[in-house]
């Protein structure tokens, strides 16, 4: 059963596929680490040049599978070193990653979130190594009412965020959601919100708006400190580098768990690593956060969207490899890459192109633990970044700013709405607002309308679809159990004693 | 004076879920398959972002410190630096138009002259061999 | 204290003043494709297929920068080559049957198909009615027979909102049948693929999808291609398929892969483009890259392109007043 893995850990472990997943795995972390340069980037300008050297598929896809993986990596470092997510995953990672650097815990956060990276990753590929028929079979069962459910329950699981200032934090997410919804309808094809401009057609550009968002608004913030020479904002010096065992073990439960809903959730087709992250992080605060330190610099609040934004990644490869589908943008690409070669992935591949499919599972393990051996040690020296002289980070963060949404859109109108989104984000920080909930918003809200709409245009009208399928059922009592059950708890605790007396 | 800023807040939104609102409405929608169609989600939202900030108006909370002159026109000063960075860059091309906002950055930020300009010219030229060599990225080149 | 924010300002506005006089500056004069999208999708496919085709055909000796400018499925960079880079000898921009659609329902802004040169196209993908392996219906007429007898009962998915091309295909299939497209049961998806997807799952029952992206669930028969929307039968692996036409439906739906220059480009820069064109359409490796990217062969250059993609245009304006898109 297991022979096209054998046969795979055959193809990786040549010298050249295993330089390739080592070449890769640097270049991603690279990529990843770099704000608006993401993994898409990576493999839509390497796909070409391996074509064009010559390389047989399955090192190709060992290549670009290896920056695949590593810009989920690489994705987590600008998070918690500058508060700017360094990908689409990552945004997440900035909660807790961040106030942890903050404390002089910069070396030990970037540790423990490798290793809670290699968990989630090494979760989501055993899962793809023994069940990826099978579930490719339950990912199709996701139809449009199903994932509204999915978003009814992520939405409500978000609920743990409103955190001391509810009004604020749903305002915020009101307005995410608001702002998502610029752009053509992909219902009617009716334009919302773009005054005719057609740069705003497509919508507004998710690195376009994390860029601005985060990165712009920090530069204005850092001017700040360094204008008011602010002590509580000057960064502790780098206390210890690495990560201790027992760090690690106190938030193994939490890697676990994040592990296998990340894998879950990369396997649907229309959900990524964003809403895994998102997902994974409100779950985990609802299960273990007793003394709300979640937010504050907390090692689980890090290591859950870690493991799963890891895992997602894996995760998208069983649509993919299984049913020709993709089940991420970077997944649509490789998907590209690999009918260059002539080979369709889908239903026959694990019987057609056994060395392919095999070679690139096995490519994912080995790249998995060249990374950890790659993160681990260096973790030091990348924590060096925070002791970069302010005059130096913030024209770096302004240039690759300005790169990253350059080279997406070619364009200057994208870069005017980068700005005035900073402006936006600076001011919504100043007023006292999250931007995690903002950025949830954006990113869950068109899924939902998408989906409601969806659904309610196969039934031509009859809401009763939105709960009939067991899997949506289930979400729909799961979602108000969130809800319900942290008022419902206390209150029969309560009434227990009084009712004894 | 950080109650007064929610209260701005507050009263700017109800301004922007009328906006939102109207423009919603004035969809001109050809015909749809679904019963909700494009605009109840934006109206929803915009009812639902009314009422936030009606509550918003009457509990106004906390918020930190606002910028003095001094700092408001070095803030401005750096969002118009990034303008004109936005404008010079396909202009004059990555290299120098990045060498010149780099500089003036490093400047805003209390670098010396010398150590500002070296690190204009170190990051503009070391970043575009390493993004146009390193990654395979297209920028505007020089201008001659 | 005070040059700080003073200096860099001055400076930075002297600048400015002096570059807007200067104009945008030319990065080399290798030639260039604009893929008006992310990186990945299908105009990214088509810039690569110039590029790869040109170079490994020797036609062209540096390799051909690919840019990409999304935005309004195409709108962003029409404008900008109508706008900003009009006459600029060596940049061709990627577009395909989804440009016509736009610029046939008014989208491309004040631009419309005459502006601009059109140089060619390289290759051509066919639509294709698509059910699950299990669905009740053999051949389209036992469809078109159960959706005349009540739309209501088959839902249709496909990766585009209304008005796309991609919900031309339903659209389209629906009326050859007498069946109003507003009647229909459609669902619009991001892209093929999650359609596909919830073809499998049987959310819907009939996708209306491109014939090359449907190869491996072909192999594995989990789907039945009731029609093919191609003037005649497709060679292949697609070969069994039936077109519309044979069936007695008259559904055409061509996906074509071509390329347009801005406006003001010189006689002699357009002529060039088109006969480099028309040798690598003739080229044996060419065609490999082609099929390699699940692309039928088409070659329609200089003005019989020019005319094609205007004829279709306006065939498509007709087309949506008819369906009540546009008045």
């Amino acid at each position: 059963m297991f022979d096209f893995l054998i046969e795979g850990f055959g193809v990786a472990l040549t010298p050249l596929n295993l330089g390739l997943a080592f070449l890769g795995a640097l270049l991603g972390t690279l990529f990843g680490a770099l704000p608006g340069i993401g993994p898409i980037n990576g493999i839509a300008i390497l796909m070409p040049l391996a074509y064009t050297l010559g390389l047989p598929a399955e090192s190709a896809l060992i290549l670009l599978a290896g920056i695949y993986t590593g810009a989920e990596y690489g994705g987590r470092m600008s998070s918690i070193l500058l508060n700017v997510p360094g990908d689409a995953g990552a945004v997440m990672t900035t909660l807790d990653g961040h106030p942890l650097a903050k404390k002089g815990l910069a070396g030990p956060a970037l540790g423990l979130s490798a290793v809670a990276s290699f968990i989630g990753a090494t979760i989501a590929i055993i899962g793809l190594t023994l069940f990826a028929p099978l579930l490719a079979r339950v990912a199709v069962m996701f139809g449009p009412a199903e994932f509204f459910a999915l978003m009814v329950f992520a939405f409500s699981s978000m609920s743990v965020m409103m955190g001391k200032d509810p009004i604020k934090t749903a305002i915020g997410a009101v307005l995410g959601v608001l702002i998502g919804t610029v752009g053509v309808d992909s219902g009617t094809g009716v334009m919302r919100y773009t005054f005719g401009m057609p740069e705003l057609y497509d919508g507004i550009d998710f690195v376009v708006m994390i860029i601005g968002l985060f990165a712009i608004s920090e530069i204005l913030l850092m001017l700040e400190h360094a204008h008011r020479k602010d002590v509580d904002n000057e960064l502790p010096p780098l206390g210890r580098v690495f990560v201790s065992l027992k760090e690690v073990l106190a938030c193994k439960g939490t890697m676990l768990r994040s592990g296998v809903l990340g894998f879950i959730i990369g396997v649907l087709p229309g959900t990524g690593a964003s809403v895994a992250g998102a997902v994974s992080y409100t779950t985990e605060k609802r299960l273990v956060d007793k003394d709300n330190t979640f937010g504050t610099g907390d090692m689980r609040g890090l290591a859950a969207p870690e493991a799963a934004n890891n895992a997602s990644a894996a995760g998208s490869f069983v649509p993919m490899l299984t049913l020709g589908i993709p089940g991420s943008g970077t997944t649509a690409v490789l998907l590209g890459a690999l009918m260059l070669y002539n080979i369709t992935p889908g239903p026959m591949m694990f019987s057609q192109n056994p060395e392919v499919a095999g070679g690139l599972i096995a490519s994912l393990y080995i790249g998995n633990l060249v990374l950890l051996a790659l993160n681990l040690p260096l973790a030091g020296v990348f924590a060096k970044v925070l002791t970069i002289p302010r005059w130096v980070l913030v024209p770096a963060i302004a240039v690759l700013s300005f790169v990253g949404v350059y080279q997406l859109h070619s364009d200057l109108t994208a870069i005017y709405l980068m700005l005035i989104i900073g402006v936006f984000g600076y001011l919504l920080r100043k007023l006292g607002f999250s931007l995690a909930p903002v950025i949830l918003g954006y990113v869950l809200g068109g899924l939902m309308e998408e989906n409601l709409r969806r659904a309610l245009a196969i039934s031509g009208g009859d809401t009763s679809i939105l709960w009939q399928s067991g899997i949506s059922l289930g979400l729909w009592i799961a979602a108000i159990a969130l809800l319900v059950l942290p008022w419902l708890v206390p209150m029969l605790l309560k009434r227990r004693p009084s009712a004894q007396s | 004076m950080s109650l007064a800023a929610d209260r701005c807040l507050g009263i700017a939104l109800m301004g922007l879920a009328a906006f939102t609102a109207v423009n919603a409405l004035s969809l001109e929608v050809p015909f749809s398959y679904d019963p909700v169609g494009p605009k109840a989600f934006p109206l929803g939202l915009s009812i639902l972002l009314g009422l936030l900030s009606v509550v918003l108006v009457i509990r106004p909370g906390e918020n930190g410190h606002w910028p003095d002159k001094r700092l408001a026109l070095r803030l401005i000063g750096v969002l118009a630096l990034l303008l004109v960075y936005a404008l010079l860059f396909p202009r004059l091309g990555f290299a120098i138009s990045s060498m010149l906002v780099i500089a003036a950055l490093a400047r805003l930020f209390e670098a010396s002259w010398p150590k500002a300009i070296a690190t204009g010219v170190l990051m503009a030229f070391g970043g575009q061999w390493l993004f146009t060599h390193g990654l395979g990225i297209t920028l505007p080149g020089l201008p001659w | 204290m005070k040059t700080t924010i003073a200096l860099p300002a001055g400076l930075a506005a002297l600048l400015l003043g002096a570059s807007l006089t200067t104009g945008t500056a030319q990065a080399s004069d290798d030639a260039e494709c604009i893929a008006p999208a992310k990186p990945g999708g299908g105009y990214d496919l088509t810039c690569r297929l110039a590029a790869n085709g040109l170079l490994e055909t020797g036609l062209i000796e540096d390799p051909m920068l690919v840019t990409y400018m999304p935005g309004g499925i195409g709108a962003v960079a029409y404008n900008h080559v109508n706008g900003v880079r009009t006459d600029d000898p060596n940049l061709i921009v990627a577009a395909s049957t989804g440009a016509a659609v736009n610029l046939a329902l008014g989208k491309f802004g004040q631009y419309d198909a005459s502006e601009v040169r059109w140089v060619g196209a390289l290759g051509v993908d066919y639509g294709a009615i698509v059910v699950k392996a299990d669905a009740p219906w053999q051949n389209l007429e036992e469809l078109m027979t159960a959706l005349q007898e009540d739309p209501t009962q088959v839902a249709f998915g496909a990766g585009g909102s209304v008005g796309s091309q991609d919900w031309m295909k339903a659209a389209l299939t629906a009326k050859s049948a007498d069946v109003d497209p507003r009647s229909l049961r459609y669902v619009a998806f991001e892209g093929g693929g999650e359609a596909l997807a919830a073809l499998l799952g049987n959310h819907i029952q009939v996708f209306t999808g491109d014939l090359s992206e449907l190869k491996s669930q072909l192999e594995s028969g989990d789907i039945r291609v009731l029609a093919a929307l191609a003037e005649e039968r497709v060679e292949g692996p697609y070969a069994d398929i039936p077109t519309a036409a044979e069936q007695g439906y008259d559904v055409e739906w061509p996906i074509w892969r071509g390329y347009y220059m801005g406006p003001e480009v010189s006689d002699e820069a357009y002529q060039a483009w088109v006969e480099k064109f028309e040798q690598l359409a003739e080229n044996d490796t060419f065609a490999e890259l082609r099929e390699a990217r699940g692309l039928f062969p088409m070659a329609l250059f200089g003005d019989d392109f020019d005319g094609y993609v205007k004829d279709q245009v306006a065939e498509f304006k007709q087309l949506a007043a008819d369906v009540g898109l546009t008045q």
